[in-house]
């Protein structure tokens, strides 16, 4: 898929920083709510929306940029830089988007689609690395759980970012209706 | 919703579903162990397994009886029995102490992991 914004334009890193600000916001958000999980550092992905969102406004490279520099602004905001949350969250993005990244290739598979697969690649890796700093195969127990709560967290902001895209033409004229 | 993306979720749901098992062997190697540490050795009895084992302390033998997902000190040659009076255990992370006789009883998992992380 080729990204809507051709790269190198003011409007694309217009465009990245305001995706970060935004993901940024929904990953410090994310940190005060309740934890969905009992495991410290796993989280549902709600700020998986900007990178949904930053994959077919400025591509795979940019969405990626978004989506780690998110990650490392959360993690100042909130404490946890160079901890064992850290690397989750570090984790959990890279996974997420690779998936992400994979699926924008398939034309049958919509946003939906891409929203449900990184959120449960984020989860998956989330849980691996939580593992591994652990030491012990316990936070695998929660896969199952897990991978349900992503596959509806999934949806959810599958069908978010989907109403949005529909509305960005009104801001990026070049974005087709889809 | 895509063909396409009823196949991503149908993908994650069976992922979700295939979890239980892997989750139940994860579990599995997990389970509980009574580690019983004398003077002279230490001994790790999963907890399911029917033992008695006679441990040598300072002052004497310590009788450890293990079973059925509990384990508890029967007989002990020391002066005021607590451990015997401890009773069987079967919480992760519970302990019996002899200490006349140096020997403790713990029940931890595979590798005592932590119970919680925070940071």
């Amino acid at each position: 898929m080729r990204p809507t914004l051709s790269s190198g334009s003011a409007r694309v890193v217009a465009t990245v920083a305001m995706l970060v600000a935004v993901g940024a916001i929904l990953g410090i958000v994310e940190s005060a709510l309740v934890p969905a999980l009992p495991i410290p550092g796993v989280r549902l992905g709600l700020a998986n929306l900007v990178v949904v969102l930053a994959l077919p406004l400025v591509g795979r490279a940019a969405a990626l940029r978004v989506s780690l520099l998110r990650v490392l602004i959360v993690a100042i905001a909130t404490g946890a830089l160079g901890g064992p949350a850290f690397a989750m969250a570090l984790a959990g993005a890279a996974a997420s988007w690779a998936v992400m990244a994979w699926l924008t290739g398939r034309r049958s598979v919509s946003p939906i689609g891409w929203s449900v697969g990184g959120a449960a690649a984020h989860v998956a890796a989330q849980l691996l690395v939580a593992s591994v700093v652990a030491g012990s195969a316990a936070p695998l127990l929660l896969a199952p759980v897990s991978l349900l709560l992503a596959l509806a967290c999934g949806l959810v902001i599958g069908y978010a970012s989907r109403l949005l895209l529909s509305r960005l033409p009104l801001v990026y004229p070049e974005v087709g209706t889809r | 919703m895509t063909r396409g993306d009823r196949i991503v979720v149908a993908v994650v749901a069976v992922l979700a579903i295939a979890a239980w098992p892997l989750a139940g062997m994860a579990a599995g190697q997990d389970a509980a162990v009574a580690v019983i540490v004398g003077p002279g050795a230490t001994y790790r009895v999963p907890l399911d397994a029917a033992r008695r084992l006679d441990v040598a302390g300072l002052h004497g033998t310590v009788t450890v009886v293990v079973g059925a997902g509990s384990v508890r000190v029967t007989e002990s040659d020391c002066r005021d029995h607590l451990c015997v009076e401890r009773g069987a255990i079967d919480a992760p992370g519970a302990a019996i102490v002899c200490a006349p006789n140096g020997v403790t009883v713990r029940i931890g998992g595979r590798d005592d992991a932590p119970d919680a992380l925070i940071r």
